[in-house]
């Protein structure tokens, strides 16, 4: 494969939240700032030649369709070349990948990627709950979000003897790192107790099951590996990438104790790394729901299929255990701001490689991180990214 | 012509309200009984199709044979619209099945009768299919709300038997007003005083259209719980046979008394039929030369129900509004994708791949079938039963949704795979359960009724048919 190598010299977010007092263009500002800020060597903006935004919806706030230009603008990068990249809740992960590919191809030098998503402008129930009622008419009405995985929660517990008490383990693990996290949208700790007296929101998934409406920004600065040294003093390479899609329905699901899509989109990223799931020494991946975990770190190849519910309560995923898994506090603690989210994840994931997550930091070994994202209706869109640190 | 009863099936409301709870809440003393309702899914038009897939199952029919369906309703559930298309879609009636919905009073039921009887007498058909369906909106706090009853009947009409024959009958007609709606309004309501209505138009009318039977067993509607008993003992019946279907329903309007004739069918000798409704009485007299077949089961069939409060009833029937908006579905009712796909949806259809036989579901979104990738299919009829496979219940979402909804994924018996809401709250519901699927009314949006399926574990009702 003959493809410029991608460097990450820049990454940041604003801390997330319920954030009634910034607008979808503060929040762009805010991790716009953080990102620049975050260059080792210093970054002038006017570098930038190309922009990928990603955003998921503007229906949340006010606004039928997002254009490419609403967010340079608003970071004052007038001229800049520009467009917004929507690919469901894998919107972030997805637009990194296509600015690596607008690097690796040569077409751009210096590229923003910047996520931001307002989700708390509306109510939940003119908001993302009302995605109940769209859709067709009758084969998937009343499926608001937590109905695209909590089918899969009956079945996993049905067919491997999946607890409530392991969902939960998932929520703990979540919490607890969120508090290590000053981004966070969630800065408490969470119970195993707590998590099972929660009231139901749709069965078997409880409040603590499921992740909080959360709005956000992150932006990542990326430019080819040979300019790297022009800005940053410890790189962080783009090792690979992969995407795959399935069904949008769920009653089209092969199964539904996995996401196929997932285990055929990191077998792409690892392939194009030359690695495998061994080598990660750490994962940011998409837990909108305790249960997506637990078929994430399956499907990843991080833990035998069936075993996701245990390797979470027995502590294998924690950040001293043998794979930490969102040592950010995942979408469950730190939130899921959408388009924001791939982006936020990278970004704990630079950290990690270059050793500045304080206490949050793991164990590097191989010098590999992984971050995912999966969704779309039925989950039939799943997106794998693999950072290194290694040259 | 002579024309045979050849089935007959039953339905009535999944809800059950008891007198004495609507008393209470206009602070009038005492109430005995209880009417069955629709549950907040259900209407007319769902339970007329409960009712005839019972009776095409009762006869041993396909609704390919049926040659003209005539439905009888009160209140046809599109004011002005595609009712009868709609009941005819849902039970896969075949493309040149004629007939039509005959609705404006409670006499309908027995136009809808008549008018099958005339069109077999035309010689140009040999089967018809009879539904009579009602569930009334009845005036908030009137005397209408404590006695109308949700319930519906079908039957095979045929000019061979074997079954009831039908023998004779006598109408007579005056110019009255008594239950009412206006064309603009949403209830129905009593336009007159109880006892005018009793001895001076329901009474005597009756009276004369049943002259002419010698008749022991009568089925006869009764509006107030009263009058059935009295018009029995004037016209000497030895036995009304409506009176427990009367107790366990209320009255079932234009449905009352082909519902209330319906256990009776199973047992041979004549019995007389007598309908009401605007001022029109009519009867008809049955022979019945050999049980109807689906008449043993009536009675199962319009047992149970779900025992509910008033204020509960009045919020199915839109009585009983919250504030704030609700959320609309994503196209409009007369929008292209229902005119595209009412017919695979309504008709509960697959597309199955002509390769590989694997059924995608619905058709019109699958150009390539999702097991091979060939594009040629067979449009199917999907089994109405399965194993859950997976399910959900969903207990946080916006109006017009209520909680708590469950959504199943379902292994049809024909080997495809669907999803589709819970007619249930889910509580009866397992990986594994055996589950049909029902007919229900899943919202109405911006005025207009849509329907299609819902799961429910396969009832002891089910089980006795099969």
């Amino acid at each position: 494969m003959t493809w410029n190598r991608v460097a990450v010299i820049g990454a940041g977010l604003i801390k997330m939240g319920e954030l009634f007092d910034q607008s979808y263009e503060q929040m762009a500002k805010g991790a716009f700032d953080a990102a620049v800020g975050s260059v080792d060597q210093g970054f002038d903006p006017s570098l930038i030649d190309a922009v990928f935004v990603a955003t998921q919806r503007g229906t949340l706030w006010g606004q039928e369709g997002i254009g490419g230009n609403t967010v340079p603008w608003a970071l004052g990068l007038h001229g800049v070349a520009a467009t917004r990249i929507e690919n469901a809740c894998p919107t972030g992960s997805y637009a990194f990948r296509v600015g690596c590919m607008a690097v690796a191809s040569g077409v751009h030098d210096v590229v923003l990627v910047i996520g931001v998503e307002k989700m708390r402008d509306k109510s939940s129930e003119e908001g993302l709950l009302a995605r109940a009622a769209a859709g067709h008419p009758i084969y998937t009405r009343g499926e608001s979000a937590p109905v695209l995985f909590a089918p899969f929660a009956t079945r996993h517990m049905h067919e491997f003897g999946t607890t409530r008490e392991m969902l939960a383990s998932v929520a703990v693990k979540n919490h607890h790192n969120g508090v290590l996290d000053p981004y966070a949208h969630f800065q408490n700790e969470v119970t195993i107790e707590q998590c099972l007296a929660a009231p139901p929101v749709c069965s078997p998934l409880h409040l603590l099951d499921c992740c909080p409406q959360t709005d956000g920004a992150a932006a990542i600065l990326i430019t080819s590996a040979e300019r790297a040294a022009e800005f940053s003093d410890r790189h962080v390479y783009v090792a690979g990438f992969g995407v795959a899609t399935e069904s949008p329905y769920l009653h089209e699901k092969q199964t539904f104790v996995g996401l196929p899509a997932t285990t055929l989109a990191s077998s792409r990223a690892y392939a194009m790394a030359g690695i495998g799931p061994s080598d990660i020494d750490m994962a940011e991946v998409h837990d909108c729901f305790t249960i997506t975990e637990i078929l994430d770190i399956e499907d990843l190849g991080f833990v035998e299929k069936g075993r996701g519910g245990i390797a979470s309560i027995e502590g294998e995923t924690a950040i001293d255990g043998r794979i930490p898994i969102n040592t950010s506090g995942g979408l469950l603690a730190k939130g899921h701001p959408i388009g924001a989210t791939g982006i936020a994840q990278l970004t704990e994931c630079w950290w990690q490689l270059r050793e500045d997550a304080g206490p949050r930091q793991v164990k590097l070994r191989n010098g590999f991180a992984l971050q995912h994202n999966v969704g779309g209706r039925g989950s039939g869109v799943s997106v794998v990214n693999i950072l290194t640190r290694n040259p | 012509m002579t024309c045979w009863i050849r089935g007959i099936g039953v339905a009535a409301g999944g809800w059950r309200l008891p007198t004495k709870d609507v008393n209470a809440a206009w602070g009038r003393p005492g109430g005995r009984g209880q009417s069955a309702v629709v549950a907040a899914d259900e209407d007319a038009l769902t339970l007329g199709w409960a009712a005839a897939t019972r009776a095409l199952d009762a006869a041993g029919m396909t609704p390919e044979q049926v040659e003209s369906m005539w439905w009888g309703t009160s209140r046809a559930p599109f004011g002005e619209g595609p009712s009868w298309t709609h009941l005819a879609a849902t039970l896969r009636l075949g493309p040149t099945c004629g007939g039509t919905v005959i609705s404006g009073s409670t006499h309908s039921g027995c136009d809808a009768l008549a008018a099958a009887l005339d069109a077999l007498e035309s010689g140009r058909l040999a089967t018809t299919l009879v539904v009579m369906s009602d569930a009334l909106n009845p005036a908030v706090g009137g005397s209408l709300e404590a006695v109308a009853g949700a319930g519906a009947v079908a039957v095979i009409v045929g000019s061979t038997g074997p079954g009831a024959r039908i023998t004779g009958t006598g109408s007579v007609w005056a110019p009255v007003l008594d239950r009412y709606r206006g064309d603009s309004e949403d209830e129905t309501r009593d336009a007159y005083d109880g006892r005018l209505f009793r001895e001076q138009i329901f009474l005597p009318l009756m009276g004369k259209a049943a002259t002419g039977s010698d008749a022991g067993r009568w089925s006869i509607p009764d509006p107030d719980g009263r009058m059935a008993a009295t018009l029995g003992q004037r016209i000497g019946a030895a036995e009304v046979v409506s009176a427990p279907s009367r107790s366990e329903l209320g009255d079932c309007g234009a449905a009352a008394t082909l519902v209330g004739s319906a256990a009776a069918l199973g047992a041979t000798g004549p019995i007389s039929l007598l309908f009401y409704g605007a001022g029109r009485a009519t009867r008809f007299d049955l022979d019945v030369d050999s049980a109807v077949p689906g008449a043993e089961r009536s009675q199962v069939d319009l047992s149970g129900g779900r025992l509910v409060g008033y204020p509960q009833v009045l919020r199915s029937r839109r009585r009983l509004v919250t504030t704030g908006e609700s959320v609309e579905m994503a196209v409009p009712p007369g929008s292209a994708m229902f005119v595209r796909g009412n017919h695979e949806t309504l008709g509960f259809l697959g597309g199955r791949c002509t390769k590989c036989a694997t059924i995608n579901i619905p058709p019109s979104i699958h150009p390539t079938c999702i097991s091979c990738g060939a594009t040629e299919f067979d449009e199917v009829a999907l089994a109405r039963t399965g194993t859950v496979h997976t399910f959900v219940i969903n207990q946080t979402m916006p109006q017009p949704f209520e909680a708590p909804l469950p959504l199943i994924v379902t292994d049809l018996d024909d080997g495809s795979r669907i999803q589709l809401q819970g007619a249930t709250d889910g509580s009866d519901i397992a990986v594994g359960t055996r589950v049909e699927a029902v007919l229900r009314r899943y919202t109405i949006e911006r005025g207009v009724p849509i329907y299609g399926w819902k799961f429910q574990p396969i009832t002891t009702r089910a089980e006795v048919a099969s």
